[in-house]
């Protein structure tokens, strides 16, 4: 019997093969939507994971706020800074200095401004950088003219499977050793790419090569998750008494944590999502109206059958689920087409470089059980309508 | 004959309301006895309530006031959709004057349908109707749509359609009224076979040739029964 229905509201929708295409079609356009809407939110949240990979939620990191305007003076942020915050704090676990600048950087003939980074060894394992091939400065080189260069610099300067380590490069004039080469990371400090920079020695790089150029910044790894916010402000209170300002003065630093500023970031990629998300379920609202009203055309279309149909023994449960079951069969059919076309247009976008999409389990899965129950919850009126119709009454109907 | 009430109306009215609230009285009080087996024709002028009578009879109409008793159980109270399906389904054939069949359903589909409704399997349906169909002289239409039928073909169509769930009766409104006389002579004799398979049948008819068939003809004016045992004027 249930079968029986099933082909009955089958058989019907076919027989009006137009009008229940067009009726589709809104199902068809909101689940692709919903998909696209997924897929560019998994893009986006992807973005920030990838983004924020290197920064571990424990980090912290304070830089001068010398260029921020209103700033009275410039910052007296430095590496000294360092040891005061570890010998002081109670959250920070641990803590490394570095300075960060441009310079001209030739090897080969080839010449280009990269990123110097001037750091203690502690730097790399607060920074979660891994090594490719060689080795980190180690404490007693932090006067030794030896440099680990980011991933995206040796591409830059070497042929690939070239040997590196050993190489000289000449780094603002100055004569440096590579003894590392960092795996790609993908990471970001502030503006800057890890994979991009050259890391030297902090002494090295103030003194010889940076100069008054460099920017400092200081990289600082909280004990535990949940202290983060009482790391930072215990350090704010450090760093201020270290640089003597006054209780009237603004802080000459600023500090980020990782933590919030992946959040932030994700919030961003959630808002935007959410609002797409919206738009997506209201254009499935609207297609689920408009199959509504081709249901109701439909049952007045075919009163007479319905009469026909109550006269022969035809319940109201029959006819209720015959009607139900075409406007299941419409959003279903309507919401696998959208599914394929959704998934086989995102590769398509993507690598057309339109948008950024990755494909998402949610979205399908969203859309496709949201379009069966627009087809239950639009369709379930009209049904009702029709298997209450007054027998007589819709006999006599033309 | 059997002596067994088979449909007993006891007062029964019927009125149709206006959206102005004014009511419409159909029916003004009718009495009724139709022994199991009889063949009844229900005449009368036009509005007169035959068609009202018979759908009430056919379980289509809820009554407005009186008592409604099939087999001597008592319908008339009875608003429960399952049960009236039931009773229409597997009591009652109908039979109507504008054939109404599913047009885009195949003869052997539309004499199905009702053993559908029955909850019958595919297999045993399909017997039913082609038997049907066979009987009615329809065996080489199985598959064809209404619309490639002839009137009078049609309706044997609907007539096999009535009689698929082997029903006790059979209601039939103006059975010949959509066709020209030769067919609706060919209808006509399907229609006393009923007698012979003991069926009870009511049938709506305003022409003296078609009330001829029936045992008893009730004649009806007004919303009201006049005549019990109306006599047919002898040249027919």
């Amino acid at each position: 019997m249930r079968f029986e229905i099933f082909k009955m509201a089958f058989e019907s929708l076919f027989s009006n093969k137009t009008r229940s295409f067009l009726s589709m079609l809104g199902i068809i356009i909101g689940v692709a939507t919903v998909i696209a809407v997924f897929a560019i939110g998994q893009a986006a949240r992807n973005a920030v994971d990838e983004q924020f990979s290197g920064l571990s939620a424990k980090s912290i990191m304070v830089m001068g706020a010398g260029g921020r305007p209103g700033a009275t003076a410039s910052s007296k942020l430095s590496l000294d800074d360092v040891p005061a915050i570890k010998e002081n704090s109670t959250y920070i676990e641990s803590a490394t200095g570095m300075v960060q600048g441009n310079g001209t950087v030739s090897y080969n003939s080839i010449e280009s401004s990269v990123s110097l980074v001037g750091t203690d060894p502690d730097y790399f394992s607060v920074s979660n950088l891994d090594l490719e091939k060689g080795r980190f400065f180690d404490e007693d080189e932090t006067k030794d003219k030896v440099a680990v260069i980011g991933s995206d610099v040796y591409s830059a300067f070497f042929e690939e499977g070239e040997e590196a380590i050993g190489v000289i490069l000449t780094i603002a004039g100055k004569k440096i050793e590579i003894i590392g080469v960092l795996k790609e990371s993908g990471g970001t400090l502030g503006r800057l790419s890890k994979d991009e920079a050259i890391y030297i020695p902090y002494l090295i790089a103030n003194s010889s090569i940076l100069g008054d150029r460099a920017q400092t910044m200081l990289a600082l790894e909280v004990n535990n998750v949940d202290n983060v916010e009482l790391a930072t402000e215990e350090v704010t209170e450090i760093l201020r008494e270290e640089h003597g300002l006054k209780a009237s003065a603004e802080d000459d630093f600023r500090i980020f944590d990782a933590g919030s500023m992946v959040g932030a970031a994700q919030d961003s990629a959630e808002l935007m999502s959410t609002i797409l998300t919206l738009v997506a379920a209201i254009t499935l609202v609207v297609s689920g109206i408009g199959i509504m009203n081709v249901m109701f055309v439909t049952v007045a279309e075919r009163t007479k059958e319905i009469g026909i149909a109550k006269a022969i023994g035809g319940k109201q449960a029959d006819i209720l689920s015959q009607f139900l079951m075409e406007s299941v069969i419409l959003s279903t059919i309507g919401g696998l087409i959208g599914v394929i076309l959704g998934q086989s247009a995102i590769p398509i976008i993507s690598n057309l470089n339109i948008l950024a999409m990755a494909s998402s389990f949610t979205g399908p899965l969203l859309g496709f059980s949201f379009s069966a129950l627009v087809g239950i919850t639009f369709g379930f009126y009209p049904a009702l309508k029709a298997s209450r119709l007054d027998p007589v009454d819709a006999l006599r109907s033309e | 004959m059997k002596d067994n009430i088979a449909i007993e109306l006891k007062d029964v009215k019927k009125s149709y309301y206006l959206s102005n609230g004014e009511e419409i009285p159909v029916l003004k009080g009718i009495d009724l006895r139709i022994k199991e087996g009889e063949f009844v024709a229900l005449m009368g002028e036009s509005g007169g309530g035959k068609t009202t009578l018979l759908n009430i009879i056919g379980c289509l109409h809820p009554l407005s006031e009186g008592e409604y008793l099939l087999d001597g159980e008592d319908i008339g109270s009875v608003r429960d959709d399952f049960t009236l399906a039931y009773i229409r389904n597997k009591k009652m054939g109908f039979i109507f004057q504008q054939f109404n069949l599913f047009t885009r359903k195949t003869a052997i589909k539309n004499v199905a349908l009702p053993a559908l409704y029955a909850g019958a399997d595919r297999q045993e349906r399909e017997e039913k109707a082609k038997d049907l169909l066979n009987r009615v002289g329809l065996g080489d239409r199985l598959g064809h749509k209404p619309t490639e039928l002839s009137g009078g073909q049609q309706q044997r169509v609907a007539v096999a359609r009535a009689l698929v769930n082997e029903p006790e009766i059979i209601l039939a409104d103006e059975p010949t009224g959509a066709l020209d006389s030769k067919s609706g002579l060919e209808v006509m004799e399907i229609f006393k076979n009923f007698k012979k398979d003991g069926k009870t049948v009511v049938m709506v008819t305003h022409t003296a040739e078609v009330a001829k068939f029936a045992d008893r003809i009730i004649f009806l004016r007004d919303g009201k029964v006049i005549d019990r045992n109306y006599k047919l004027k002898s040249n027919y």
